[in-house]
């Protein structure tokens, strides 16, 4: 059965959308900033994630790990992922279920709570 | 059927009864979504797009509050010239043809867009089931985004002038019971708890919302109010 790449269209999708990103550099410093921030003086958990596409838009990781590394970790991650969609769907598998499995949750809220924290930190 | 809207009204009234039946096919589910939002998301993106161009127009002519540049030292005439000097907006008749491919493509990429992070957002929750994939959260927020397009219609009140200003608060408000409404049909299709649902549709705007979809729908708001 045919299957269709999903991921590595979404990761073609992400980094046209980065590469159209740069554009916005001249009025970067106009955009308003974050309103989590702005009331109550902490980073919110996507803060420096506009920053941090901007920096990857013009080839830039020093600074998009500086801004979010998180995101950037994930998108040098993205060519792997969309090898691995590209393999999957040319064999025709169905993607594999997240797994059910209570560690990978708590896991997963530490790493978003950890990266939150960190950027709170840092004072982005 | 009183109005084509009735069953809208009596589930969004009425939440926990309205995915209580058998659902349909994914492939009818998208069909009546499509039907149904598409067109007046349209009509939406029609109004916005006019409503953005005078207002963007009333900006260049110099119809702006000077007050509040004036407080950082901003000089209200060099403010004037600085707008005169932006390039005119493009027609109106420039934009509409460009509508009509972004915003099918629009409603089918906010359907997947809310599929995969509510999904991700109820697996995060612990409400996903062994038997039950990505294909069921599809499903569930084709129902719910077919009856969150009443949301869309009555949201063209907005675009009333005057009318559309003393609705804008109700609107948001609006907007924000229908974000959560998604949750009742994700929770019923994937058979867990509504809470793990309606949870799940929070986790997905802290996820990806914080920003974003704040400066969108400020942009928008603002917009609106403009005119």
């Amino acid at each position: 059965m045919r299957r269709v790449p999903w991921l590595a269209l979404g990761a073609l999708l992400a980094g046209l959308g980065a590469w159209a990103s740069t554009w916005l550099r001249p009025v970067a410093d106009l955009l308003p900033g974050c309103a989590f921030k702005h009331f109550t003086g902490l980073a919110c958990m996507t803060c420096g994630l506009t920053r941090c596409v901007m920096a990857l838009g013009q080839g830039d990781w020093r600074g998009a790990f500086h801004w979010h590394p998180a995101a950037a970790g994930l998108a040098f991650l993205l060519p792997l992922l969309s090898l691995w969609d590209l393999r999957r769907a040319r064999r025709g598998d169905p993607y594999p279920r997240l797994p059910d499995s209570r560690k990978a949750r708590t896991f997963i809220w530490v790493l978003l709570l950890a990266v939150w924290a960190f950027q709170v930190v840092r004072g982005i | 059927m009183l109005f084509p809207f009735s069953a809208s009204c009596r589930a969004l009234l009425r939440p926990g009864e309205a995915f209580a039946p058998a659902p349909p096919s994914l492939a009818r589910a998208c069909w009546e979504m499509a039907r149904v939002w598409m067109p007046l998301a349209l009509l939406n993106a029609l109004g916005t797009a006019w409503r953005m161009g005078q207002a963007y127009e009333l900006l260049r002519r110099g119809a702006v509050a000077t007050g509040l540049f004036e407080r950082f030292g901003v000089d209200p005439s060099d403010l004037r010239a600085a707008l005169a000097s932006l390039p005119p907006a493009p027609a109106f008749g420039r934009i509409w043809p460009w509508l009509l491919l972004a915003v099918p493509l629009g409603v089918l990429g906010t359907w997947l867009h809310h599929a995969v992070w509510d999904h991700l957002g109820l697996w995060l929750l612990g409400g996903l089931k062994r038997k039950r994939g990505f294909r069921t959260s599809l499903l569930a927020e084709a129902q719910a985004l077919r009856v969150a397009a009443l949301g869309t219609l009555l949201g063209l009140l907005g675009f009333v002038p005057v009318f559309g200003t003393l609705l804008a608060l109700p609107l948001l408000l609006l907007d924000a019971y229908l974000w959560v409404f998604r949750g009742f049909a994700l929770a019923a299709r994937h058979d867990c708890e509504p809470w793990r649902g309606l949870a799940a549709t929070v986790v997905h705007a802290v996820l990806v919302s914080v920003c974003g979809l704040g400066l969108l729908g400020l942009t928008l708001f603002v917009a609106r109010l403009a005119v």
